[in-house]
């Protein structure tokens, strides 16, 4: 069983849980990876065991770019684990991925969870944050089998208008 | 529900004082809401054969509080879970009746939600590990119910122009109600600027946008039409019920959008046709007050207004309670207190049996002044229909349409 500690916060992944052991060890080697149907060849987030949209039990790891584009995003005042009181605030962010976008359906896109972060994992300013913006995949490394994707902006040309709460 | 439209009823609500200081146990505080329920519907511990509950492990089960109050159970179940359970445990305590599992059903939620276990996921609940599908959201600082749901209101925000102002009127509307009522914890009127100055909390949500997570115990009596009439109080009949209908993905409802769109989107095309009702139809909501956004959008994706013009329609005094269909006549979640729901379906009840708790002295008779100002009544005029909107998160609810 891998297990670490994040922000006081005990991060457990056992031996027979194969998804996320996996998910967070090739992050670990700096890989973003998700699953791919072998039947419909759609990818899928977060890893699980069967394809949302076929239900089919076939896949196989398949490394994505990293690359996408703040969806929605929320800035967080008030933390609740004691561990990121002194992180606060700091952003969270819903990344769409390029691979996928509007598939199988236009509602649909490959989406993650995960911090806004600049490139030395301390949380990204309030007023960089916007939905639009361009975004690329970070390791932060945490154990020898574990690392946590987080993303941070790139200097690429934000899609059409910004926007941010103000 | 078909032919079962109007064949079920509630008989009974009740309720224990919302407080931030209990001073005691779940069981002590169920066993108090679930007798004045029975007491109000007029029944006796060989009147009520079922029992239902909903906890998140922070409660007291059935067969503990059923025997402390004399009663033998056909049916029991205990369920996991939170807002939205409410509408959904109703719908499944008609079903136990039906077969013929059992004749009447307490449904009860027995909360200490501010003094032992947090609701807003903070003590115990942020230490615990994090596995599985946690990992997918935990480790960002994402955990607690406004966390998770945020995004969702942002990103309206962005599709729609919705603002913080216009959101604020859900918390001036309900805390007008609030003032109308004795059993609230918040009494006291906020205008759109307290709400605006309050302190953030997660953004785009301030303090004064979040419920106020209380302790508690409700109670709820349902049984057959033909039964309920020679009960105690006027039978209010079950028209309509959604039961936890839920968006694709749950497991991380991000994945599906629109964002901005939440299960009363699926639910609606369940409850309405089955009461066989319209929203216009409506007299009265309860749509679910975790947040102050949380019943914009619902308002929203059932009808009420178009959708994205949410915020136009809670900042227009539609939902006050002098307005066309007022929300949470009881200061709901916002001011009441935070009961995952029940408070929300207890306060329809009472209004359409138009019997409202207020400071009317007459209430208890039915006597209301329709004096809205601070202090005053809270009944709304000849309501004849209501609805409940329940809440889990974004991605799953419930819906209830009542009548007197």
């Amino acid at each position: 069983m891998a297990t670490v500690e994040y922000r006081g916060m005990n991060l457990i992944v056992p031996e027979n849980d194969s998804e996320w052991r996996e998910y967070l060890k090739a992050a670990r080697e700096h890989r973003l990876v998700m699953r791919r149907c072998a039947a419909c060849g759609l990818l899928r987030h977060p890893p699980n065991h069967a394809c949302p949209w076929c239900a089919d039990l076939r896949w196989s790891w398949q490394e994505v770019s990293g690359r996408g584009t703040i969806h929605s995003y929320e800035i967080v005042v008030q933390a609740i684990q004691p561990g990121f009181r002194e992180w606060a605030p700091y952003p969270v962010v819903v990344v769409e991925l390029d691979e996928q976008r509007g598939q199988p359906t236009p509602d649909e896109g490959l989406r993650m969870i995960a911090n806004l972060v600049k490139p030395d994992f301390t949380p990204e300013w309030e007023d960089n944050v916007a939905i639009g913006k361009r975004v690329r995949v970070l390791f932060q490394d945490l154990a020898p089998e574990i690392a946590l994707p987080q993303f941070t902006l790139t200097d690429e040309p934000a899609e059409g208008r910004t926007w941010r709460l103000t | 529900m078909g032919n079962l439209r109007d064949k079920y009823c509630i008989v009974g609500v009740g309720e224990t004082e919302y407080s931030r200081n209990s001073g005691r146990t779940t069981r002590a505080m169920a066993v108090e809401a679930i007798k004045k329920a029975m007491n109000d519907a007029g029944l006796g511990p060989k009147d009520v054969d079922g029992m239902m509950s909903y906890q998140q492990n922070d409660s007291t089960p059935s067969l503990i509080v059923g025997p402390d109050l004399g009663i033998r159970l056909n049916f029991w179940v205990d369920m996991v879970g939170g807002g939205s359970s409410t509408e959904a445990l109703i719908g499944l305590a008609m079903g136990a009746i039906e077969v013929g599992m059992c004749r009447t059903v307490a449904l009860f939620r027995s909360m200490n939600g501010y003094t032992e276990v947090r609701i807003g996921g903070t003590g115990a609940r942020a230490a615990a590990p994090v596995r599985g599908q946690e990992l997918a959201t935990r480790p960002y600082g994402m955990t607690s119910a406004g966390q998770v749901f945020a995004p969702t209101f942002m990103r309206h925000m962005h599709d729609y122009g919705t603002s913080s102002a216009q959101v604020a009127h859900v918390k001036v509307a309900h805390s007008k109600h609030a003032s109308q009522n004795p059993k609230a914890l918040y009494k006291e009127r906020v205008t759109v600027e307290d709400v605006l100055n309050s302190r953030w909390i997660v953004k785009p949500l301030r303090l004064l946008d979040c419920c106020v997570e209380t302790d508690n115990a409700t109670c709820l009596v349902v049984t057959s039409a033909e039964r309920a009439r020679d009960l105690r109080q006027r039978p209010i009949y079950l028209m309509g019920v959604a039961g936890r209908v839920s968006k694709p993905r749950t497991d991380f409802p991000w994945a599906h959008g629109p964002l901005s769109r939440v299960a009363g989107y699926y639910a609606k095309d369940i409850v309405f046709p089955m009461a066989g009702i319209g929203p216009e139809d409506v007299d009265l909501t309860g749509s679910y007050d975790a947040f102050t956004f949380t019943t914009l959008l619902q308002l929203e994706e059932y009808g009420f207004c178009k959708k994205g013009e949410g915020g136009a329609y809670v900042s227009s005094g539609i939902i006050e309670l002098a307005g066309k269909r007022p929300n949470n006549t009881s200061g709901g979640h916002l001011c009441e207190a935070y009961t995952h729901g029940m408070n929300l379906v207890i306060e329809n009840v009472r209004q359409l049996r138009g019997l409202a708790d207020d400071y009317c002295p007459g209430w208890a008779e039915g006597k209301h002044s329709y004096d809205y100002s601070p202090g005053k009544c809270r009944q709304v005029k000849d309501a004849e229909i209501a609805m409940n909107l329940g809440w889990s998160t974004p991605a799953t609810g419930s819906a209830l349409i009542l009548r007197r």
